[in-house]
């Protein structure tokens, strides 16, 4: 998997090169225009609607513009879709048609140069992208592949098996060295390995004095002592935590686009956060704020709609073929711990992602904190309060330095690793 | 202690039967039979070693498999669009109105957890009863009704439409009587649909049946002034007062109101200013109300009108013809000087009578007049409209019936079938008639005789309006969408009458719209949302007129004394009265587990009703008490167990109603017996005395009571003083005469930092009427399992904070109570009693003896002060609940939310819905105990934290504090000296209940104070 992944960068890499080379010969050769300027325009005029790699509400312009090379067509196109339309222009009536007649605004002020550079931009960009996430793939396989644990484990296991295989030979060589002496001193030994029935016997000879080797013997019991306890505690003590619970839900709904690349602020979705003891699972009229207009042909926001029962068509609700979401429950604390979100994102000012990991990468959400107790009041213990600008907290940090003087205050010195904090 | 009056909660206490002592040796009655395994022919002979091996290797590895199976996947639903108003995790208070007070519904995710009184509510002013905390149970009952009923199976609403409409119709055009019989209705908006449903139907006629009924002062007032109003009482204005019979602190009109204001004149505040009331109580059972008074003086049924004549005479210096003295020479001594103090105090006086007699309102009418009670403690200008049944309406009714002059009879919140008292006859009368139809919730007695059964929703679900009070509007909002296929009774009626309006939610707003909102000064929409946020309106009071008696009183008196002497029973008789208790009431509310397992306040019995008698007749019968005995009157019989009262007149029984239901659900049924056939008609209203004879059935049947329960080994944990001692010295009988005692000087315990908070309580046992509203508050906000009569028994029950009742003696003839032991061995008679009521709840030690016996840690101490509880933590060795001083551990015996043998309770999965999400359930084997609300502290504090901005002092409240009416209860935090706590603990009537003992406990009591004089002379 690894080599695999490695060749594959190296390749990756040099057809990015090449390509790289190529373009830049190309676009050199095709016109004076300038990325950069580009960029500039796409950014201000461009990004309500459009995205490189995807739809938004017009088409995902990479593969549009990469597809379409006639520069001249693109170029009124932009300026003055209209027009194009009101031609009849074959093209831009498919296109026209495909996106619903919805007709894109109209860039009479961006001259031929300006769009000329918003075409280089977003077709080098288109490029980069292209070969970007296969690169990114490959490094981030080989970087998540192993944790530190079972480097251990395996070391571990080596280092035995070595061991082993020392033992092996050392004890043939201390046999051969004795065979050797009892040759030396005239004792005649039987000669080996004639017949099966004497294999046997020489095999039962062999466990026999492997059993004798009392050092042997011990050492494999310390061995497997060791190892079978250290699997025992590991698997106790991770009993019911699950780490890296990465259930599948039953909407394959992204957090990595949605948190990551959309950049969409978590409490827009998870509301509760701010207020309620529940961060809570987003109710779909969330979900519609978007979706009503955005990615409306995605099977999986059919799932939406069909939970709503909502016709896309006639956008219409009827609520008599609504049916709930069951989503499948990731960070599951047991009903005896009290735990408030608002305590700590609104008064705590924790980010989220130090509990639930980086969930702007997660394709799929899984638990990435053990939300054992002892990793609660780890945290609380090396957690400065943060009482800076909240009247609440003045009475109470003075209080506390009458006490105890300069000493750092944390959640647990108010009180916060006490049992009825979190059990009631 | 200076303090040697002796205290007892039951007279197996006072008498240490052996039973008693034996189960006092252990925390825990009832030990676990592991000795009898381990000791003597243990494992030889019932378990031998070979069986033990192989079900302790059968176990293991059962259990090894049983713990091979695959994490459970969780499921998250979310909401596929969630309103706004909702964020899980966070609760959401609607205004709504209980039985016509206003309350704050607490909702989470939609359904409704916890109800509590709405602080501005005129009545208790954020108190709320036991039965109200209660009700919010009632919604998850799972054998409401799911479907209405047509002939006796489930139809859907458009059948059942379809057919009452047709039987109206005919009914209407052949002429013939409809009858709607409701319970007292004040819904502004309810009775509009009532007229409507008449102009639809002109031979129906609406009639008001209460099954307790206060027809004898609306009658009582129309005959002295001319108004038929039920008054209503000022009892923070009234200086002296005097009740015969009247439990107006228990279940008498409005309880939670009256205690509001009896206590603000017997409160810490009220004391501190030299000023307490004084409270004469005369009667013939021991109420919650007869345990608070200053003097209590037992007198039978019979004795009650001669009494009241006998002060009415002694205040007015007249004699009414036929009037002689009391028996009692002693109770006539008391009325003769408490009619002085009423004198004396004339224009600050009330008296008030329990009794539904006619005649006898009358004259305690006169008495008030005299008394100028009219336009100061009694308001006849804004009336209570909490009853309004008609006693003679319904009798007349009932002949209707059997005259069968009725075609059809519709039963709203009604249920004359268990709780009329000729049920019999009743049930007969109604086989005659032609469309029977109820809006039970429940398939209960009346339900089960009707054709058609349309159940009402529960009020949680429902829109409506309240007017209890002249002048006070309530809104009933619905909080959460009905639970079965129900439908509001008001729609029903609307869509039978084939009314215009149909939806009764676009009625009220009618309603509203046309003049109610006027009255508060809203309009439109903004005035209907302005409504629904504050729950009421509340316009300016009436002026409330002074009143004069004018009416001859000759033939008043000869008709009370006729009626007294008919009540004089012969020997071997008993004068027979019934009462309401405290936590069912009339028995509607019969099926809701919270209130069965409430113990009662005076009696400490749980899951049934009995036969309270004297102590003296019990003795003088040798009965026991739990013997079954037969009580027959008025040709009724019923087996009850008996109960020997200190309190209880001589030669009487009471009898609680609201048991004995049949088909209330299968927590209320068969819980008790019925005691309404013993109820009487008589001079138009209900009566509810009677001679009564019984005979012993050889049963027994023990009584889940929990009095004894939790024990002090006799050690003092009560204080009392009386006002004139209290006057001279303020910290008299507090244990800090000469100031406070420094118990810590040599201490075994280190003292925990606590740096900023320090949480206490303080618990004014002058305040606390002992009703049991905080106990029902408690279970709802802590999920605390019910465990039902048989583990009651067994002493098991789980309350979290429980009311003590201490008795004492109060010997005729002297002020002081008895305080020697050589004189109560003398004593003949328990009639006169004294009662204090003490909330014990954990108290928090700071040096915990629970802390530091247990083996792992499972309960240690907080920087806040608190005593804390880990659950998970607890391997249930149960030495913290040995170590307990104040007996306030409780042990899960069982996993009570997963047990078939409490399904009844709590645990199906309608039930569990009213749990408190957050605060986890208890597994069987682990100890639990008051957490001090832990869930609201951390609460209040994240709030302060989230909005930038210090703790508030009264920001958190306990839900025992939040409920009570009385402000018994206040905490806070010590620390903070200005807080209301720290003021509170600095009364010098503040002492700690074994503090002798150096625990440090974080609860503070103030010494019961009561306002004795020298009546006793």
């Amino acid at each position: 998997m690894r080599s695999f992944s490695l060749i594959f960068k190296q390749f990756s890499r040099s057809v990015l090169l090449i390509a790289g080379f190529a373009f830049w010969g190309f676009s050199n050769a095709y016109a004076q225009t300038d990325a950069a300027k580009g960029e500039a325009i796409f950014k201000s005029k461009c990004t309500t609607c459009h995205k490189i790699d995807q739809q938004l509400i017009g088409p995902a312009l990479g593969p549009q513009l990469t597809e379409e090379t006639d520069d001249k067509y693109l170029v009124q196109w932009i300026q003055n879709n209209q027009a194009l339309i009101a031609a009849k222009n074959p093209k831009a009536l498919a296109i026209y048609n495909k996106f619903n007649q919805a007709g894109m605004t109209v860039f009479t002020e961006l001259s031929d140069g300006d769009v000329g550079n918003v075409l280089t931009y977003v077709r080098t960009e288109w490029k980069t992208m292209q070969a970007a996430p296969k690169a990114a793939a490959g490094t981030g396989a080989a970087a998540a592949d192993a944790g530190p644990s079972s480097m251990v484990i395996w070391g571990l296991v080596a280092v035995i098996i070595i061991a082993f295989i020392v033992i092996l030979v050392l004890n043939r060589v201390v046999a051969t060295l004795e065979r050797l002496l009892l040759k030396g001193k005239g004792v005649v030994i039987e000669d080996e390995g004639e017949g099966g029935e004497e294999t046997v016997d020489k095999k039962k000879e062999f466990i026999k004095r492997v059993l004798k080797n009392k050092k042997l013997v011990f050492f494999i019991l310390v061995c497997g002592t060791i190892a079978m306890g250290s699997w025992g505690w590991v698997t106790l003590w991770n009993t019911n935590v699950h780490t890296g619970y990465q259930p599948v839900q039953p909407i394959k709904y992204s957090h990595e686009l949605h948190a990551g690349t959309m950049k969409i602020d978590c409490q827009y979705c998870h509301s509760g956060a701010y207020k309620s003891k529940n961060a809570s699972i987003p109710s779909l009229n969330v979900c519609m704020n978007c979706h009503k207009v955005v990615k409306t042909e995605s099977p999986e926001i059919h799932k939406i709609y069909d939970a709503l029962g909502y016709d896309p068509k006639t956008m219409k609700y009827d609520s008599t073929q609504a049916k709930p979401i069951q989503w499948i429950r990731v960070h599951n604390l047991p009903d005896l711990a009290y735990f408030n979100h608002s305590q700590h994102v609104k008064v705590g000012g924790i980010k989220c992602q130090s509990c639930h990991g980086p969930v702007e990468t997660m394709k799929e959400v899984y638990q990435y904190s053990p939300l054992t107790m002892k990793w609660c009041i780890q945290c609380h213990k090396r957690t400065e309060v943060n009482g800076k600008g909240n009247a609440y907290y003045d009475s109470i940090l003075a209080a506390h330095d009458k006490i105890k003087k300069g000493e750092k205050v944390t959640a647990a010195v108010l009180g916060g690793i006490e049992c009825g904090k979190c059990h009631y | 202690m200076d303090n040697n009056k002796k205290y007892w909660k039951g007279l197996e206490e006072l008498d240490r039967t052996p039973e008693f002592v034996e189960k006092n040796k252990n925390e825990f009655a009832e030990p676990i039979p592991i000795e009898e395994i381990l000791s003597g022919d243990g494992l030889s002979a019932k378990t031998p070693r070979r069986d033990f091996l192989k079900a302790l290797g059968f176990g293991v590895g059962a259990v090894t498999l049983a713990a091979c199976q695959r994490v459970p996947v969780h499921k998250s639903i979310p909401y596929l669009i969630k309103p706004e108003e909702v964020t899980p995790g966070v609760a959401n208070y609607y205004s709504s109105t209980y039985e016509g007070q206003a309350i704050l519904v607490k909702t989470r995710e939609g359904r409704p957890i916890k109800v509590e009184g709405n602080p501005n509510d005129v009545f208790a002013k954020g108190g709320l009863s036991a039965q109200a905390q209660a009700s919010v149970l009632d919604l998850y009952d799972v054998t409401r009704l799911k479907d209405p009923k047509l002939n006796g199976s489930d139809a859907g609403w458009s059948e059942v439409d379809a057919f009452v409409i047709k039987e109206l119709a005919a009914i209407k055009a052949a002429g013939k009587n409809i009858r709607l019989v409701t319970s007292t209705i004040h819904s502004p908006s309810t009775l509009a649909v009532i007229a409507d449903f008449i102009k639809q139907y002109p031979t129906a006629k609406h009639i008001t049946y209460d099954a307790v009924s206060y027809t004898g002062i609306i009658q009582a007032n129309q005959n002295s002034f001319g108004k038929a109003v039920l008054p209503h009482y000022n009892f923070d204005k009234a200086d002296v007062i005097v009740s015969f019979g009247a439990d107006f602190l228990g279940t008498w009109i409005s309880g939670e109101e009256f205690t509001r204001q009896y206590v603000s004149n017997r409160n810490n505040k009220s004391l501190e200013s030299k000023k307490m009331s004084r409270h004469i109580q005369f009667e013939s059972g021991m109420s919650l109300t007869g345990t608070n008074a200053d003097n209590r003086f037992p007198i039978k049924p019979s004795e009650e009108g001669i009494a009241i004549i006998s002060l009415y005479n002694a205040i007015s210096g007249t004699t009414l013809p036929g009037s002689k003295k009391l028996a009692n020479k002693s109770v006539d001594n008391a009325i003769t000087i408490v009619a002085k103090e009423l004198v004396a105090a004339k224009g600050k006086a009330l008296v008030v009578a329990g009794s539904n007699d006619v005649a006898t309102q009358v004259l305690v009418n006169a008495i008030n007049s005299l008394l100028g009670s009219y336009g100061t403690t009694i308001d006849l200008d804004n009336p209570s409209k909490q009853y309004a049944g008609n006693d003679a309406e319904f009798v007349e009714f009932v002949h209707e019936l059997g005259r069968g002059e009725v075609a059809a009879a519709l039963f709203l919140n009604v249920n004359p079938a268990y709780d009329y008292f000729k049920g019999k006859e009743f049930k007969d009368a109604l086989s005659k008639v032609r469309l029977k139809l109820s809006f039970s919730d429940h398939d209960d007695e009346t339900a089960q005789l009707s054709n058609v059964v349309a159940p009402n929703h529960h009020y949680l679900e429902s829109w409506g309006d309240a007017n209890a009070v002249e002048g006070y509007y309530t809104v009933i909002q619905p909080t959460i969408n009905p639970v079965y296929n129900t439908r509001q009774a008001e729609h029903s009626l609307l869509v039978w009458a084939e009314n215009p309006v149909k939806d009764y939610y676009t009625y009220v707003r009618n309603t509203w719209n046309n003049g109610l909102l006027a009255k508060g000064g809203l309009s439109g929409q903004k005035g209907w949302e302005t409504l629904l946020q504050t729950g009421m309106i509340n316009t300016p009071a009436n002026t409330a007129g002074s009143y004069t008696f004018s009416r001859d009183l000759n033939a008043v008196a000869q008709t009370i004394l006729t009626h007294s002497a008919s009540l004089v029973a012969g020997d071997g008789k008993y004068e027979l009265q019934v009462y309401q208790s405290q936590a069912i009431g009339d028995g509607k509310r019969a099926n809701n587990p919270w209130l069965q397992e409430l113990p009662d306040p005076v009696s400490k019995v749980t899951w049934d009703n009995f036969a309270a008698i004297s102590v003296a007749d019990i003795k003088k019968l040798k009965l026991q008490e739990g013997d079954v005995i037969r009580v027959e009157a008025n040709g009724y019989t019923v087996d009850l167990p008996v109960l020997a009262q200190p309190g209880q007149a001589q030669g009487t029984i009471s009898i609680a109603v609201g048991y004995g239901r049949t088909n209330a659900g299968p927590v209320g049924d068969n819980v008790g017996k019925n005691a309404y056939p013993f109820y009487s008609f008589r001079n138009g209203t209900f009566q509810t005395t009677a001679i009564a004879s019984f005979t012993d059935t050889g049963i027994k049947s023990p009584l889940a009571q929990t009095q004894t329960h939790h024990s002090y080994e006799g050690r003092s944990v009560i204080r009392e003083a009386n006002f004139t001692e209290y006057k001279k010295n303020p910290a008299t009988h507090s244990g800090n005469e000469g100031g406070h005692k420094d118990y810590n000087k040599e201490s075994l315990w280190d003292d925990h930092d606590r740096p900023v908070y320090d949480w206490v309580m303080a618990i004014d046992l002058n305040a606390c009427t002992g009703c049991g509203a905080c106990v029902v508050a408690c279970n709802a906000e802590n999920n605390i399992p019910v465990v039902g009569k048989d583990e009651v028994r067994r002493r098991r029950e789980m309350h979290w904070i429980r009311i003590d009742r201490y008795y004492s003696y109060q010997e005729e003839g002297k002020s002081e109570s008895i305080t020697e032991e050589y004189e109560i061995d003398k004593l003949s008679n328990f009639d006169r009693v004294t009662v204090v009521h003490q909330p014990m709840l954990c108290q928090h030690c700071d040096h915990a003896p629970c802390e530091t016996v247990c083996p792992v840690l499972a309960t240690v101490h907080s920087s806040e002060g608190l005593n804390q509880m880990a659950y998970n933590r607890c391997v249930g060795t149960r030495y913290c609940a040995n170590n307990c001083p104040y007996k306030v551990r409780r042990f899960n015996w069982f996993n009570y939310w997963n047990d078939s043998r409490f399904d009844n309770y709590l645990n199906n999965e309608h039930t569990q819905l009213v749990l408190n999400p957050d605060v986890v359930t208890r597994f069987r084997g682990v100890m639990e105990k008051c957490s001090m609300c832990v869930q609201r502290i951390q609460a209040g504090k994240l709030k302060a934290k989230i909005d930038k901005r210090p703790l508030k002092d009264g920001e958190v409240k306990m839900a025992c504090q939040q409920t009570c009416s009385a402000n018994a209860i206040v905490f806070g935090n010590r620390n903070d000296p200005n807080s209301e706590v720290s003021k509170a603990l600095k009364s010098e009537r503040t002492y700690y209940v074994l503090e002798e003992l150096n625990v440090q406990p974080g609860i503070g009591y103030q010494v019961k104070v009561r306002n004795v004089s020298e009546l006793e002379a």
